[in-house]
């Protein structure tokens, strides 16, 4: 296991921010962290790096525990945080050698590797830029390649695309990809459902500091009920046919509001089928329709009865 | 590991501009302010000759002694009077312009003409009183013990003074001085800005930065402790910089005690490098709160150590003398001052020891807080 992490609790006064947390990563793992603003990923991940204190629980790394001076530990270790950690005064070669610097001590083999960073991000071209004549993409991208410099086995990205462009988060996500193809695992919070789903081969989703659903994300899937969600756009639907469709066998939910009309299905097979036909019969006008599976944010909808980004 | 983090701290914090402008270009220019504005105070105690006219009449041309006397005092580097001999007329002219302060005419007595009463006044009215004095206990001596004129004479020739001068110090005394030892205290404490920008990077409560580094796995402790080195080396640099732009720039005296003035600077340095950190890491608000506490210690201090008015180290001294003691920049100042004007060194090292139990203080203060490894909050 490389990290293990066994019913964390952290309080803030009377807030309890992590409750009893529990998970772990498993080597090659990209492990995602999903939950909305403030359900306790970052809280839960700087206790992981020893640098906050938590009042109970147990976290080891490498199936060691972590401490604030486990340097063995901390020397396989990459993080990128939240907000961009950089010097504004040195460039970004400079920055990138002396975060590596941290880690490696040998010179010729940190020139390799801090090279080997600046391509990996595509900094190539602004190797001697300061941060401050960086755009906001490119400033995420130092701030992944400082992090990741020094070739660590685990990688922490929390919330590494937090408003970025869209071009700059997709090099960034591939990036992490790449990372674990070269063999890292990889802990990433974000509440992007989006990101989670494309790059996460297990997800945590947590919801006020409490593990609420752990899975890959066919898994939390299938823990949920909602099977499918129809959309159609339908003109003039009466009332009456409406609550017919209701009662429709599989069918949890129907919404009609301006000439949308939403339905869910429950699991089970033709069930688009079914409401073709129904519409066929009720002679009921309609130009779109499509059917989605459902998403990450479904699933924590149906736990918790509140949206992701809420 | 050293090399790595002192290198690199080094060239942030040099390429910090917000912080060099404080540390080092502020208090240059501070004392290019302070020597225009001052240059003249040091000057406004030593003598200027007195513009003065005496009337060319015939009594004055006929009285040989008084009119050699009176050239006598206006010749020369130390004369006492810049002297013109002119008509009635012309001397009533050049009173009436101000162009002198007083015209002095020669008839049965000696007569001074002003047109208002003042130092310079009273000092040609004083040398005319004197002339006068002299003049007629010579003549009452002689006629009454002619035996005595010599010995007259000679104790006219030979003024005898009996007050003796008795300087505590080898150093002239400058008023100005003391404005530019406060600078220098404040410029060493102003070395503040950059611990607190050392301890922005070291508190991972403050600063992501910071959280970046203590993941790193390097003792927190020898990061700051490579970090501060950088930042002394700096601000060392910086006051040594200050001190040879008043001494060699602007003529700002130090005395001879040029090893204890480099000494003091260091101490200062330190003393300020420190409280800057003690500060950042005691005062859990923004940086913008930060620079204001760091800002008004600074300016207060300098303020009673009489950077901005020179007589408030003397009231401070004579009112609260426990506060000169307590203001670390008084103390700096004071330093600097009793260096250059006492050959003892005794103020000087109660200063220091006293500046030294100050570091002593804002070092271990520091340590403690910043030797916290885990934090409550983020």
């Amino acid at each position: 296991m490389v990290v293990n992490v066994k019913k964390l609790v952290k309080r803030y006064d009377d807030l309890i921010a992590l409750d009893h947390l529990s998970f772990s990563v498993k080597e090659g793992e990209v492990f995602g962290l999903l939950g909305p603003n403030g359900s306790g990923k970052t809280t839960a991940i700087n206790c992981i790096l020893s640098l906050l204190k938590y009042d109970k629980g147990e976290i080891e790394i490498f199936n060691k525990p972590m401490s604030p001076t486990a340097y063995d530990i901390k020397r396989d270790i990459g993080i990128v945080m939240q907000n961009v950690a950089v010097y504004e005064e040195l460039t970004v070669y400079e920055n990138i050698d002396y975060f590596c610097g941290l880690y490696i001590n040998d010179k010729i083999l940190r020139k390799d590797y801090v090279e080997d960073a600046i391509k990996f991000v595509g900094l190539e071209d602004y190797k001697k830029f300061t941060p401050k004549k960086l755009s906001g993409g490119l400033l995420r991208r130092l701030n992944i390649a400082c992090g990741i410099a020094h070739k660590p086995k685990l990688i922490i990205l929390d919330e590494p695309t937090v408003a970025v462009d869209p071009q700059s988060r997709n090099k960034i996500l591939e990036g992490i990809e790449e990372m674990n193809r070269q063999g890292a695992t990889v802990i990433y919070t974000s509440h992007y459902m989006e990101e989670v789903e494309q790059i996460c081969s297990r997800i945590l989703i947590i919801d006020k500091g409490k593990a609420v659903a752990t899975g890959t994300k066919e898994e939390l899937k299938e823990m949920i009920t909602l099977g499918e969600k129809i959309t159609i756009e339908a003109y003039g639907v009466p009332e009456k046919s409406i609550n017919s469709l209701r009662d429709l066998p599989n069918i949890s939910s129907v919404e009609y509001k301006e000439s949308i009309l939403k339905i869910k299905a429950l699991k089970g097979k033709n069930n688009l089928e079914s409401v073709l036909e129904f519409i066929k019969n009720e002679n009921i006008q309609f130009a779109n329709i499509y059917s989605e599976l459902p998403t990450l944010n479904d699933v924590f909808l149906e736990i918790t009865g509140k949206e992701l980004r809420d | 590991m050293f090399r790595h983090i002192f290198t690199y701290r080094l060239k942030s914090l040099l390429r910090d501009r917000t912080t060099i402008f404080w540390t080092i270009m502020f208090p240059i220019i501070l004392a290019v302010f302070f020597h225009l504005a001052l240059s003249n105070l040091g000057k406004a105690d030593s003598f200027e000759p007195i513009d003065i006219a005496v009337i060319d009449n015939v009594q004055y041309r006929e009285d040989q002694s008084f009119s050699m006397t009176l050239e006598e005092a206006s010749k020369g580097e130390d004369r006492l009077f810049n002297l013109k001999v002119v008509s009635e007329d012309e001397a009533k002219k050049l009173l009436e312009d101000g162009a002198i302060k007083g015209y002095i005419e020669a008839g049965s007595s000696i007569n001074l003409v002003i047109m208002e009463s003042g130092l310079s006044q009273s000092i040609i009215k004083s040398f005319i009183d004197t002339y006068t004095q002299t003049v007629s206990a010579v003549k009452t001596i002689i006629s009454s013990n002619p035996e005595k004129a010599q010995e007259v004479l000679n104790s006219i020739a030979h003024r005898e003074n009996y007050i003796k001068e008795v300087s505590a110090t080898a150093s002239e005394p400058d008023v100005v001085l003391n404005f530019f030892y406060s600078l220098i205290a404040m410029a060493c404490f102003y070395g503040g800005f950059l611990g607190l920008r050392v301890i922005n990077d070291t508190q991972a409560d403050i600063s992501s930065l910071a959280a970046r580094i203590n993941v790193a796995p390097v003792h927190k402790i020898k990061t700051f402790i490579y970090s501060m080195s950088a930042a002394l080396l700096i601000h060392i640099v910086e006051t040594f910089t200050l001190l040879a732009f008043l001494r060699y720039v602007l003529n700002i005296d130090f005395g001879s005690k040029t090893g204890y003035v480099l000494l003091t600077t260091i101490l200062g340095s330190v003393a300020g490098v420190f409280m800057g950190a003690l500060i950042s890491a005691m005062v859990k608000k923004s940086e913008a709160m930060k620079v204001a506490i760091l800002l008004a210690v600074t300016m207060g201090g300098s303020f009673l150590a009489g950077m901005m008015v020179g007589e408030m180290k003397y009231i401070v001294a004579q009112n609260l003398p426990a506060l000169s003691y307590i203001n670390p920049i008084n103390l700096l100042t004071d330093a600097l001052y009793s260096l250059y004007y006492y050959d003892s060194l005794s103020r000087y090292f109660t200063n220091m020891a006293i500046l030294a139990a100050y570091i002593l203080i804002f070092g271990l203060g520091t340590h403690l807080i910043v030797r916290r490894r885990k934090y409550a909050r983020l």
